[in-house]
């Protein structure tokens, strides 16, 4: 069997009180492996963000309980809770990742120089994941000056970096056109199989799904079917 | 990282920060530029007062200045003036004689203060020569002739040259005594009593008049160096009890004008406090429309790991920034018109404040103390005005932030 690099337990999460309490997950058991490749797909307000942040910790359970590499979130602090997420959990969003005044390079840097990585293993891992994601030469430019996708790849190479044991990325492709959105899938693909890199992601769009290696599908906040292609 | 990270964010919004730093540094200028005048006005005071009559401190015989006893002269004078004479920065110094007395013409009678003195010593000291605006001074330390002020005169209808008799309380018997004068000049020093109720003549004469030979009641003297405060620098030790004699700072000759400083500080630090007050509410609002507008942000810095207090901290940081930014502009402002106005001066004169009328322009003195202490009260009240906006951003929670932006 393989390692669980996340594992929760009848996950429910629910928004508001009474009447407008809100159902956004119910009862939901997902383990994620190392290694795994994971979409996560379902209509529009089927609970997929709601999930990611709860995996993440970025949103508390209202029960159940959560372990990510071992450690439960629920009781941490927002300290430790960052400092976990810094260490352990590498993040995408959909858009709007990168910090605009800082410049590509420094976006890259900025999780190590939180992390205390001495300056020369710094610089030599941003130039390897610049290179990895195909921007070399552009680590001074600032992420105005960078397309969609570049963007999002800078992203991803932010993410990496720090070494996490499992990267979250919710609709990483929703804002790229579907031709970019293929190509940054495929470049997730490559990190997920060269450095055994875990990625657990959601999605709208089909020929993103296509790609997945394992598929989980929510709908009202239940997980409806999960099947590893 | 996160400081430069706070710079930056700092210049996102150039107008914005400009205008900032240029509400701190206008409060800042203003603040600086108000104190160096009230300093000046405060330097002019007291330069008034000590030297038209007073001096930077006085030696009277112990119990003199409640009464002007006429018998309460100073105790072993050449003991004393051997004293002063030693002294390594007194500069110049005037004895006299003071006594209540009354000066008729043939229209009427005042009571008057005179002082008998010796015009050579007490051109050094104070500024009655100068202060002549009909006649002449006193020609010498004995002789007949008289001054007082132009109030008195007008008072009394006097002409220059008429005889005046003045009537006083002898130093032996107690007996009244009378002496004849004449009027040779009139001053005007701009201090109201020494214009409404004063004259000065010489000093042999009253000594003679008074049965004083020898003797004096008061000798005023001049540093060659204040210190800050406006005392002396190098003062002379005070006599012991024994000695029978007192001496006072003008600060204790004046405590009317000491308090009126005091007071004159204090509601300096008040204006101060309200300035930066409005200044700091000012920075505040800044300060939550950029949290506002970047709230989005905040949330992904937060997300990827930085901690509630590090993204607090960067938001004192960039305020630190700003301060410092605020605080360096301003003061090269209050520099520039501190000189300017040092250049030209306020003219004040005629202007009557608290019994003394300015005599001269006010210039701005700056004191170095508060050039340093100013800016680190702005810089002090930008990082408090940014406390708030830190405390929002310590607590917000990411997934809250992250939620501000519609995609
Ligand atoms: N902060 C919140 N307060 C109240 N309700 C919320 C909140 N966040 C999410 N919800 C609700 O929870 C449900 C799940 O939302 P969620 O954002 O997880 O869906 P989603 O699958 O990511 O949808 P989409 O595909 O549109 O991004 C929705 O009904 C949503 O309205
Ligand atoms: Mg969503």
């Amino acid at each position: 069997m393989s390692e669980i690099v996340i594992a929760s337990k009848n996950v429910s999460k629910h928004f508001g009180e009474g009447e407008a309490q809100v159902h956004a997950l119910r009862e939901v058991d997902l383990d994620i492996n190392i290694g795994d490749f994971a979409a996560i797909v379902g209509p529009s307000g089927s609970g997929k963000t709601t999930l990611l942040n709860i995996l993440c910790g970025l949103d508390k359970v209202s029960s159940g309980d959560i372990q990510v590499s071992g450690r439960s979130l629920q009781d941490m602090s927002g300290s430790e809770l960052a400092k976990f997420r810094r260490e352990h959990i590498g993040l995408v969003f959909q858009a709007y990742n990168l910090i605009p005044v800082l410049t590509v390079m420094e976006n890259i840097e900025y999780v190590m120089l939180l992390q205390n990585v001495p300056v020369a293993e710094r610089k030599e891992r941003v130039e390897k994941f610049l290179t990895e994601v195909g921007l070399e030469g552009k680590g001074n430019r600032f992420p105005v000056e960078l397309s969609g996708g570049q963007q999002q790849r800078v992203a991803i190479a932010r993410a990496m970096v720090s070494h996490p044991d499992i990267i979250l990325a919710d609709e990483p492709t929703a804002n790229l056109d579907s031709e970019t959105g293929v190509l940054l899938l495929d470049m997730m693909r490559k990190f997920n199989e060269e450095f055994q890199m875990t990625f657990v992601f959601s999605t709208h769009d089909p020929q993103i799904m296509e790609r997945a290696k394992r598929m989980v599908t929510l709908t009202d906040g239940h997980i409806v079917s999960d099947e590893i292609k | 990282m996160l400081w430069k990270l706070a710079w930056r964010n700092l210049w996102r919004n150039r107008t914005r920060t400009w205008l900032s730093a240029t509400v701190i540094a206008i409060g800042l200028m203003a603040l600086i530029f108000v104190d160096t005048m009230v300093e000046g006005m405060s330097v002019n005071m007291v330069k008034n007062a000590t030297d038209t009559i007073m001096g930077h401190a006085q030696i009277h015989a112990q119990g003199f200045r409640d009464e002007y006893d006429v018998k309460l002269t100073i105790n072993n004078l050449d003991v004393m003036l051997t004293h002063l004479r030693d002294h390594p920065d007194l500069k110049d110094m005037s004895m006299r004689v003071v006594t209540y007395s009354m000066l008729s013409s043939a229209e009427g009678v005042e009571p008057i203060l005179t002082l008998g003195i010796d015009p050579e010593e007490e051109k050094k000291l104070s500024k009655f020569d100068e202060a002549i605006i009909a006649g002449d001074y006193i020609s010498s330390v004995s002789g007949g002739d008289l001054i007082l002020g132009w109030k008195l005169a007008e008072k009394m209808e006097l002409r220059l040259g008429e005889r005046l008799v003045l009537t006083a309380v002898d130093a032996e018997s107690g007996e009244m005594v009378q002496e004849l004068f004449r009027l040779s000049g009139i001053y005007k020093t701009g201090d109201n009593e020494m214009d409404a109720s004063m004259a000065l003549a010489p000093r042999e004469t009253l000594q003679h008049m008074l049965k004083l030979e020898g003797k004096i009641h008061e000798i005023a003297m001049r540093y060659a160096h204040m210190n800050e405060k406006g005392t002396p620098a190098i003062p002379v030790t005070k006599p012991d009890k024994e000695s029978g004699n007192d001496l006072s700072l003008w600060t204790e000759l004046m405590p009317a004008m000491q308090a009126a400083l005091q007071l004159t500080d204090q509601s300096m630090a008040i204006m101060g406090l309200i300035l930066f007050f409005i200044v700091a509410l000012g920075i505040t609002n800044t300060l939550l429309m950029g949290l506002y507008e970047r709230m989005f942000e905040f949330g992904i810095i937060k997300s990827i790991g930085t901690t509630p207090w590090q993204t607090a901290r960067l938001m004192v940081y960039e305020a630190f920034c700003l301060g410092v930014f605020g605080s360096i502009v301003g003061l090269m402002l209050a520099v520039i018109v501190t000189i300017l106005f040092a250049k030209y001066g306020i003219d004040y004169t005629g202007i009557e404040y608290s019994g003394i009328t300015f005599q001269e322009k006010i210039y701005p003195s700056i004191r170095l103390e508060r050039l340093v202490v100013y800016p680190f009260w702005s810089l002090g009240f930008t990082l408090v005005a940014s406390l708030y906006p830190a405390f929002k951003l310590w607590r917000i929670l990411p997934v809250e932030a992250l939620r501000k932006r519609k995609f």
